[in-house]
Formats: structure tokens, C-alpha cells, sequence
């Protein structure tokens, strides 16, 4: 396996942790299906996925994932509060145009709301825009600015920030270090590379 | 649906019906139902006659079923060739056939004229065994149930045990819907392409002034009207109409522009065709009304408006509530009789519901007509759905 590869693993493993078995999972952003795939397996959940693109929702169907097409806002005010025992925002909200008004209708159709995302305010991170001064590219971000996507990249601080903001209960937090395998014990903001949040209604 | 002409421009091929991916010659059968059958009217008719087409073979535990439902002016024809002089094959060739999305190495295809249909299926112009002449309005009023109660009996007769799916544009989206709904154990997966599970006005609009040119047509004469003859000029000004509706804008637009006929001068003081969008709707009209019943028209567009599962239960979701099948609804951007905002409403209402259910949009400039589109995406789409195992095999590879 490539270190990206695993990479991705470490951050479903997590993920797949903190799901209940057979419950009822959606996923914002759900690219290819990888996640739900791992979940459908491994958790035997019901799984839905939301995407803006084709090939990706094509590719969801063909591994027999259930995949919807279109903006995920307007794909969750299609549904009653709570209808979905946990929605997952896995490396998706540092893209979003609206982020706190996904993550709120995300708690509202949703019982759990899982958010993962790579943290900003790593110090390689940190290091790597002082003195190279340039966008951040790592094993994960690896392509230059002209060839990415538009992105709002967060630190652990200002996630933290955001819940105490909108009065959001964190469940559970996993920190993990540059590795994203190992806990990360002490400062998080600083020596997290990746970050996982479990949010609830307060 | 459009009955195009092949377009002028296509390369001189060998004999098309003998491609390697091409069902080749097929047959049309007649499937005779024998007994009374009451429709949700609480009409009745002494037995009736659905015409078919069948593609590959039914396996051994006859669970390789795959039904493909037809729309409004369609028929049971989808595949292959009548004949090796046939200048075009069944009207979803581009889709079905050995080694094509849908499969017919894999899978036994089944496609019937609907009950209330005039291509050899018994309808309005089929003749009333108690008067010796043909139905006419007399027939009783169809559903989408109707025609899938017939259709169930026609796989019932074949031996189908279950349908390894149901599939079908436009009306035939309505007719998968009803088939998931009625038969729930018997219906594993479903197809829905540019379709919706209750017109609009406006496309209940269209279909009305499509009645109006028939039945203002005096030759109409209530229905009564003998074989060759009937409302002709009115039933081609309902399709000319209609046509317009199944297509785009930009589809037209690209297809035709502003583009005069040659027999056309550049000054032209009269009102014979002169643009070729003109001449096309002509051919369209008068092509329809030499394979159309003006009678069936009436009866299967009432029953394209009558269609709405979610009446009688509330709710869409609760209507969809007995369904087992896994869904896949197709929606189309350029489609504004059946706009994807009808499809999505299919596929969040099955969701709602707890069903299995995913949504895929297309970007085309085809309109309505588009889900007959040459698309790899559309076919890879359908064959990933048809075709995938059913254990999920997690694959870390990206």
C-alpha cells in the first residue's frame, strides 16, 4: 500500500470505530464510495451517499452503494429531522461554501454528525507556508494552486472555535499526528495532521 | 419518442442487423390472455392480446429477467431488426443487445406493447368480440396498473420467477414504479429515466391540447371511426406538438437553426415549409399517424396524466413503502417536460422511504428524447447498476 493509501485507511478505521453497527449513514461528499463501501462491509450499515458528480455517483452504483447526485444541502432538506443515525463530512468541509450551514442541517437530519479534516494549523504545515511560502501540498493535497480546487482550509482551533460558537456538543475527538495513525496526546492545534470531530445537538 | 429518419450523413455499413453487439432478426409473439380482465375502473373485457419481443435466454432459475417498458408512442419493438431491409432497428437498440448495457448474453429481455396500445396489443382499435367492431371509446379506461397487471400476466405465462429489473423512460418510468409497488418480492431492481411520479400541469397542458386536435378533428366521430381512416390531420398536429416537447431549445436549435429547405428561396411568400424544422414536424406528424391509433393516443396520454402513485397513499413514500427493488432514477438536465427536479423527487421520496435508491443527471441538449441518447456514461451508469455483484468487495485502491 502507498502511504496515501493507507493514509485514507487510518481515516476510515476511525470512522468505522465510532459508527454503530446496521445504522443508518450518510455520506456528504461521497466521492467514489470508498468510505461507505468500507462502512456497508465492516458495519453493515445503510448507506447513502452525496455527490455533484457523475462519474463519481456512477461509480457508487456500480459497487452497488446507493448515491445521489446533487447539492447536499438540498439533499438534506429532503429529509425529517434525525432520519439519518449519523452523517459524515469526511475531508469535504474545508470545500464547502457554506460550512456552517452544512454542519447545522447536518445535525439536524442526523443523530451524530462525523466531520474529518486535515488540520491546517499542523506546524509542518505551519513551517512549510513560512518558509517556502508557498500552498501547502502534502501526501494527501499534492497538487499545485492552479491545479485545485477552490479550498477554506481550517485548523484544529478554529474547528474548536466554530462548535463553542454554535453551541455544538463534541462527542469524541481523535487527534492524530503527522502520521495520522498515532493519538496526539498534547496540542493539537500544533502537532495534529489530521483531526475527527463526533457532534452532537446540544 | 422521435422516429427519425438514419441520419444522411451515416457512414455505408455492412448489414447492421448482423453486428457482432446486435440481437439480429427478431420475431414479435402475441400473448393471449383468455379470461376476463377488470381494469381499476371496474371495467371489464373478455381477455386481450399483448404483442412482445424477447432477447437472449431465460436461465434456469428464471431470475435473468429484465423488463424494458416503453413510453407513450413506443412499442414492444427495442431491439434488432424485423427485417435485414429495415432501415432502423427497435427504437433502445443503442442500449440492448449482446456484450450492450443491458445485456442480453446475461440477461432475458422482455418488452410488450402496453394494454391500451394499437401495435398489435389489444386497445381501442382492437375489435369488440361482442359487437364485431372495433372498441373505440367503448374501451375501458387504462392505467400504468392496468398496463402492468397485463404485463405480469405476459411474465407469468413466460415463466419469470423475478425480474432482475424493470426499466423504462418516461412512461415506461411510471410503468417500473408500479411494477416495484405491486409486485415488491418479484421486482429486484428498477430503472427510472426521465420520468415523474406526477405531471405537471403544464405537461398535462400539452397532452390536452394533443386530445383537442384529435377529438376537434371532425373525422374523430366520437371514436367511431374505421381502420384506415380517423382523425388524421388532428392526431399529427398532436404529435407534431408533442414533438416539440420531447426535445430542447438548444437541441433544436442545433439540429435545425434557422436552416431554410433547398426547394426553400431566400424570399418566400407562402406557408409551405420553407425552414427545415418545418418539414421535419410534417414528416414527424405524417409518419405517426400511418403507426398510431388516434383512439390509443387519447387513452394512454389519460393515463400518463392520471398517473400519481402518491395519491391514493398520501405520500409518495408511503406509496413507495411496500417497494424491495434497489432504484437507480435517471434524471436529464435539458428534459423540461420531465424535468430532473421530477426525478430527483422519485429518488429522495425512495430514500425517504428507506429504499435503496440513487439519483444520476446527465448534462445533454436532447431534451425529453434524451434518455434514448448514444451516451458511454448512461451506458456504463445502467450496466454498473445491472450488472454488479451483490456482495460488496471493499478495494482500497483508488
Amino acid at each position: 500500500m502507498s502511504r496515501l493509501v493507507e493514509k485514507r485507511t487510518v481515516d476510515m478505521e476511525v470512522i468505522g470505530k465510532w459508527v454503530e453497527p446496521q445504522s443508518r449513514v450518510l455520506d456528504l461528499g461521497c466521492g467514489r464510495g470508498e468510505l461507505m463501501a468500507y462502512l456497508v462491509q465492516a458495519k453493515q450499515v445503510y448507506a447513502t451517499g452525496v455527490d455533484l458528480d457523475f462519474a463519481r455517483i456512477s461509480a457508487c452504483v456500480a459497487r452497488g452503494l446507493s448515491a445521489y447526485q446533487g447539492d447536499m444541502t438540498d439533499f438534506m432538506r429532503a429529509f425529517p429531522d434525525r432520519h439519518f443515525d449519523r452523517v459524515i463530512c469526511s475531508r469535504t468541509v474545508h470545500e464547502l461554501n457554506d460550512p456552517a450551514g452544512v454542519i447545522l442541517e447536518a445535525l439536524r437530519v442526523g443523530t451524530a454528525v462525523t466531520v474529518g479534516f486535515v488540520n491546517h494549523g499542523f506546524w509542518k504545515n505551519r513551517v512549510d507556508e513560512l518558509f517556502r511560502g508557498r500552498k501547502v501540498r502534502n501526501a494527501v493535497y499534492t497538487t499545485a494552486w492552479h491545479e485545485s480546487r477552490p479550498a477554506n482550509p481550517l485548523s484544529v482551533a478554529d474547528f474548536e472555535d466554530f462548535c463553542r460558537l454554535k453551541s455544538i456538543r463534541v462527542a469524541r475527538r481523535a487527534h492524530l499526528l503527522g502520521d495520522w495513525r498515532t493519538p496526539c496526546g498534547v496540542m493539537p492545534n500544533l502537532f495534529a495532521g489530521y483531526a475527527l470531530y463526533d457532534l452532537a445537538r446540544a | 419518442m422521435s422516429d427519425d429518419a438514419p441520419p444522411p450523413n451515416a457512414p455505408a455499413q455492412g448489414p447492421r442487423h448482423l453486428a457482432e453487439d446486435d440481437v439480429g432478426i427478431v420475431r414479435p409473439r402475441d400473448y393471449t390472455h383468455a379470461e376476463p380482465f377488470v381494469f381499476k375502473s371496474g371495467q371489464t373485457i373478455q381477455g386481450f392480446t399483448l404483442r412482445y419481443e424477447t432477447y437472449g435466454t431465460l436461465n434456469a432459475t428464471r431470475d435473468n429477467a429484465v423488463l424494458v417498458c416503453h413510453a407513450l408512442s413506443g412499442d414492444h419493438h427495442c431491439a434488432g431488426w424485423h427485417s435485414p431491409s429495415d432501415t432502423k432497428p427497435g427504437w433502445w437498440n443503442n442500449l440492448i443487445g449482446p456484450g450492450k448495457a443491458v445485456d442480453t448474453r446475461r440477461f432475458f429481455v422482455v418488452c410488450a406493447n402496453v394494454l391500451g396500445g394499437c401495435q398489435g396489443s389489444t386497445g381501442p382499435s382492437s375489435v369488440d368480440p361482442s359487437t364485431g367492431r372495433p372498441y373505440g371509446t367503448r374501451f375501458p379506461f387504462v392505467t400504468i396498473r392496468d398496463m402492468v397487471h397485463a404485463q405480469k400476466l405476459l411474465l407469468d405465462h413466460l415463466g419469470i420467477a423475478e425480474l432482475h429489473a424493470v426499466l423504462g423512460g418516461s412512461m415506461g418510468g411510471m410503468t417500473a414504479m408500479i411494477f416495484a409497488i405491486e409486485y415488491p418480492q418479484f421486482t429486484r431492481r428498477q430503472i427510472i429515466m426521465a420520468s415523474t411520479a406526477n405531471e405537471s400541469a403544464q405537461a398535462i397542458a400539452f397532452n390536452e391540447v394533443g386530445r383537442q386536435a384529435i377529438m376537434q378533428d371532425p373525422a374523430w366521430n366520437n371514436g367511431d371511426y374505421p381502420r384506415d381512416g380517423g382523425p388524421r390531420v388532428g392526431l399529427a398536429i398532436a404529435r407534431m406538438m408533442a414533438h416539440i416537447t420531447y426535445l430542447s431549445d438548444a437541441g433544436m436549435d442545433r439540429k435545425f437553426g434557422r436552416r431554410k429547405r433547398e426547394s426553400a428561396g431566400g424570399e418566400s411568400y407562402t406557408f409551405d415549409a420553407q425552414f427545415e424544422v418545418e418539414s421535419y414536424l410534417r414528416h414527424q406528424g405524417q409518419s405517426f399517424i400511418n403507426r398510431f391509433d388516434a383512439n390509443s393516443y387519447l387513452y394512454i396520454t389519460r393515463a400518463i396524466d392520471q398517473f400519481d402513485p402518491a395519491r391514493a397513499s398520501g405520500t409518495l413514500e408511503q406509496a413507495f413503502a411496500p417497494v424491495q427493488a434497489e432504484s437507480l432514477v435517471v434524471g436529464f438536465t435539458s428534459d423540461w417536460l420531465f424535468p430532473p427536479e421530477q426525478n430527483r423527487s422519485i429518488a429522495l421520496a425512495l430514500l425517504r422511504a428507506g429504499k435503496r435508491a440513487s439519483y444520476a443527471e446527465l448534462s445533454t441538449d436532447l431534451g425529453h428524447d434524451s434518455f434514448l441518447l448514444e451516451s458511454a456514461d448512461l451506458y456504463a451508469l445502467v450496466r454498473g447498476f445491472l450488472e454488479r455483484s451483490e456482495t460488496y468487495v471493499f478495494d482500497f485502491a483508488i
